[in-house]
């Protein structure tokens, strides 16, 4: 909304698809698939279904980037931080389904934008979009889209912190209260109902904070307590060095969450940890084993949903959830304590460890 | 019930593979053709290393790869990983445990992204600790910036003679293996390319292990210059003119295309593919290793065509790039040009770039990217092949999504006969059956061609036929038959080209 708003475009103007769901999949992307893929790709054919002909007013542009690297807390200390091939290449292989038979977009009077777009690589962002949004936006200049660029980053940016200052507060106060709580180990899209199912809301009705690893809090002073020992011994050279753990760290996802199941080990009110994966994703795949190391030699509780697809197994998720209230219930405490003591001391969430 | 540990875990971290150990360790690798191989291992030995190459992945490899990895691995890796795991356990059982982890090292290609490909040292470090074998070392040839010889240790020295002789061997072994699928569906004595072609990558393992040793610079001034490889492909063409071939066999052409793996071995990972083509009555077109590095070597490049006029330098680092590419693609022309331009050429990774851009970006990331969408329309618009064969491993990311980015192809262009067969290595009646309905039409295309060439030429088969008698040099293997554009079938090419020998109007 930051690059568009800044574009001129009237926020009241942008529209954006609804939450994922089956019902939304059946009535816009039914036949619109070009080959069988993850669930988070293969529903984008009902978003884009869904803007094209499930509008009361007529849209005149569907914008889809491919998003080619992600601006992340990571940079400069993981070797890359590209999204999955996947996730960047949607766009391509979505718009096939609408353009196979007849030009659905061409039909509906809809300009068709998909700019690709490396958004961990701010200098280049703003030709990126340029050379990606000229032909649908008549007139646009090119100073105009570097300055809608940073009015972009910025409200992304604000959004992050305000977020993590959140998360921060809920650490602060389980520490304050000697509270567990829940550190969601996913990847951005199961944030979307349709695709995560909502099963840490299910968690949080127990009365559990949930985290989530894309907006755990990253502050100097929480860092250097939390890995500066590692660093003191020459295993990582910054807090967010994975290479301990996870040597090829190109996948800025997949890069954030071994780090965050590192952070979820030396946190001891975070005692639980819930990984959402989804069906045939293929970048989580290597990362089942280590995640569950990292973490299960920390003592914290791992649990995890794979293979999530479009149907929420509800029946099966409630017994998990079942399960996991009890194990937080029975062990909580414990953990919380045996992970303090294991900490170094200084904790900078309020309360004395180690 | 929670157990904490103040140790954390850790990833693997292999023993390096130190200088004083090279005359008793191996080094063990694979997954590429066996020409390629072959000539590789030669290589090695050639540089003071002892090399082992691993034997073809078979499906029991398969069945160990999904039982000792995480679950969920696309179908190389799973190859891959349980014909590494069979190989180290049968050898331990011959030597032991301990006795393996000295005399062997695994190495494998890395890569920094976008695809998982990059991240399966994971899953082969899992499939060793499952199988008792976590003190094995496997050492991964990086793509990326991360430090490898840190964690190597010196005894690989991956330096610049090395390279070169890497690189000049999988340009050779391409080439003869080009050849060698262009005569076998023609050769009048069954088994004669066979033999040729063994005989052919023998000479070459002596010609690349007995390369002269030199030093950096002046290795890479021999390699650009000499004619030591050149001269070895004439005897290696000298050995294939031996071969008698009657070329009016209309058949179709099938152009292997996709994942880098499944295109390019030969065996069970890829049902046998390549070779069960030809039984069925096709000519294949293969897909070489030197293109698929020549749209690396593209791809890398496009940073800098972006970072130009934003980065200081860019621009200078891209005309460098260029003109190694350009001294990249001379190299693979001169040596194809040894074998009198026989082999296919190297399509222009440029072409290849603007034929896709309207289904595919050129800067997405992952396995082949935009090639493959251009590969198939390169080969459709210049009549190259009747038909396109993609190999698609089961649970392979950016293969997928270039082939669901061919729906839009196929939609503009119908008469593309594109053949996309998912390979799950236990699976092979499906895939074969659906290969099978699609080569039907392209053998009847074949036909239609051959018969139309006729017609055009007013020639008939037995007059074509006795032409070719009557010329003996165009029986033989190494007779290049004139590739106009105007047909894809080696057969109906023949009529065309004998009706212009005869001054026919065609």
């Amino acid at each position: 909304m930051g690059l568009f708003t800044a574009l001129g475009v009237d926020p009241r103007n942008v529209v954006f698809s609804s939450d994922t769901s089956e019902e939304q999949g059946r009535q816009f992307g039914k036949g619109r698939g070009t080959v069988d893929c993850c669930y988070p790709v293969k529903c984008i054919s009902g978003h884009y279904g869904e803007l094209l002909f499930g509008q009361k007013q007529k849209l005149d542009i569907l914008f889809s980037p491919m998003i080619y690297t992600l601006p992340s807390f990571m940079s400069g200390h993981v070797a890359r931080t590209l999204t999955c091939p996947r996730v960047m290449a949607a766009p391509e292989n979505i718009k096939a389904g609408f353009v196979k038979e007849r030009d659905v977009f061409a039909e509906a009077g809809i300009a068709y934008a998909a700019p690709f777009v490396s958004l961990d690589e701010p200098r280049l962002v703003p030709k990126q979009l340029f050379e990606g949004m000229r032909d649908v936006l008549p007139g646009l200049a090119r100073e105009e889209m570097a300055r809608a660029v940073d009015a972009g980053y910025k409200a992304l940016f604000d959004f992050n912190d305000r977020l993590r200052r959140k998360s921060r507060e809920v650490l602060e106060w389980c520490a304050r209260e000697d509270r567990p709580c829940l550190l969601v180990l996913a990847r951005p899209y199961h944030m979307d109902p349709g695709i995560g199912h909502e099963i840490e809301v299910d968690l949080q009705a127990y009365g559990y904070p949930v985290l989530w690893v894309q907006y755990a809090p990253v502050d100097d002073d929480l860092m250097a307590w939390a890995f500066g020992d590692d660093i003191r011994a020459g295993i990582t050279k910054s807090a967010f060095d994975i290479h301990d753990v996870w040597p090829s760290s190109y996948s800025s996802n997949t890069n954030e969450i071994l780090w965050g199941a590192k952070f979820a080990a030396r946190i001891p009110w975070i005692a639980c940890v819930i990984r959402l994966s989804s069906y045939e994703c293929g970048m989580d795949q290597p990362t089942y084993t280590p995640t569950q190391q990292i973490i299960e030699r920390s003592g914290t509780l791992f649990f995890s949903f794979q293979d999530l697809d479009s149907t929420k197994p509800a029946g099966s998720v409630k017994i998990r959830v079942e399960t996991i209230t009890h194990y937080l219930q029975k062990y909580a405490a414990d953990i919380i304590a045996k992970k303090k003591a294991a900490a170094p001391a200084g904790c900078p969430l309020g309360v004395a460890t180690a | 019930m929670a157990t904490v540990t103040t140790e954390h875990y850790r990833a693997y971290t292999p023993r390096p593979f130190t200088r004083e150990e090279r005359d008793s360790v191996t080094i063990l690798f694979g997954g590429l053709h066996w020409r390629a191989e072959r000539v590789l291992q030669a290589v090695l030995e050639g540089s003071g290393y002892r090399a082992r190459v691993l034997p073809i992945a078979t499906k029991e490899d398969l069945l160990t790869g999904r039982e000792v990895a995480d679950i969920g691995q696309c179908c190389p890796t799973s190859f891959t990983t349980g014909n590494l795991v069979n190989f180290l356990k049968g050898e331990a059982g011959r030597i032991g445990v301990e006795e393996l982890n000295k005399k062997y090292i695994y190495l494998t290609a890395g890569s920094c992204g976008a695809c998982r490909f990059g991240q399966y040292h994971q899953s082969y470090e899992l499939a060793l600790r499952n199988s008792g074998l976590g003190a094995f070392r496997m050492f991964l040839m990086a793509q990326d910036q991360l430090d490898q010889k840190t964690a190597m240790g010196d005894g690989l020295d991956l330096n610049l003679p090395l390279t070169l002789g890497l690189l000049w061997g999988i340009f050779v072994t391409d080439l003869v293996q080009d050849l060698e699928y262009q005569v076998r569906p023609y050769e009048v004595v069954p088994g004669a390319t066979d033999a040729v072609a063994r005989e052919s990558i023998e000479y070459l393992f002596q010609v690349f292990r007995d390369r002269p040793k030199r030093s950096a610079y002046r290795s890479l001034v021999w390699h650009l210059t000499t004619g030591y490889f050149t001269r070895a492909l004439r005897e290696v063409h000298r050995k294939f003119s031996t071969i008698e071939v009657d070329r009016l066999r209309v058949k179709p052409t099938v152009k292997i295309t996709g994942e880098f793996y499944l295109q390019t071995v030969e065996g069970e990972p890829n049902y046998n593919i390549h070779r069960w083509l030809e039984t069925e009555g096709a000519e294949v077109y293969p897909a070489a290793i030197s293109v698929w590095m020549d749209y690396l070597l593209r791809h890398g490049l496009q940073r800098f065509e972006d970072y130009s006029g934003i980065e200081k330098g860019a621009r200078l680092k891209l005309a460098l790039g260029r003109v190694a590419q350009g001294i990249y693609r001379f190299t693979f022309d001169r040596l194809r040009r040894a074998l009198r331009d026989l082999p296919h050429e190297m399509p222009n990774q440029f072409e290849l770039r603007r034929l896709a851009a309207p289904y595919f970006h050129s800067r997405l990331d992952g396995g082949e990217g935009d090639m493959l969408v251009g590969k198939a329309l390169w080969a459709h618009h210049k009549k190259k092949a009747h038909m396109i064969c993609e190999l698609s491993p089961y649970s392979c990311m950016p293969n997928t999504m270039s082939i669901g980015a061919m729906a839009g192809v196929v939609g503009k262009y119908p008469d593309l006969l594109y053949a996309p067969l998912e390979i799950k290595g236990d699976a092979e009646v499906h895939a074969l059956s659906r290969c099978q309905m699609i080569l039907t039409e392209a053998k009847k295309r074949a036909q239609r061609e051959f018969d139309e060439a006729l017609q055009s030429t007013g020639l008939t088969v037995d007059e074509v036929r006795a032409y070719v008698d009557a010329h003996p040099a165009m029986k033989k293997a190494t007779y290049h038959v004139p590739h106009d554009g105007r047909a894809a079938g080696t057969a109906a090419k023949l009529v065309l080209d004998v009706a212009k020998r005869l001054g026919r109007r065609s």
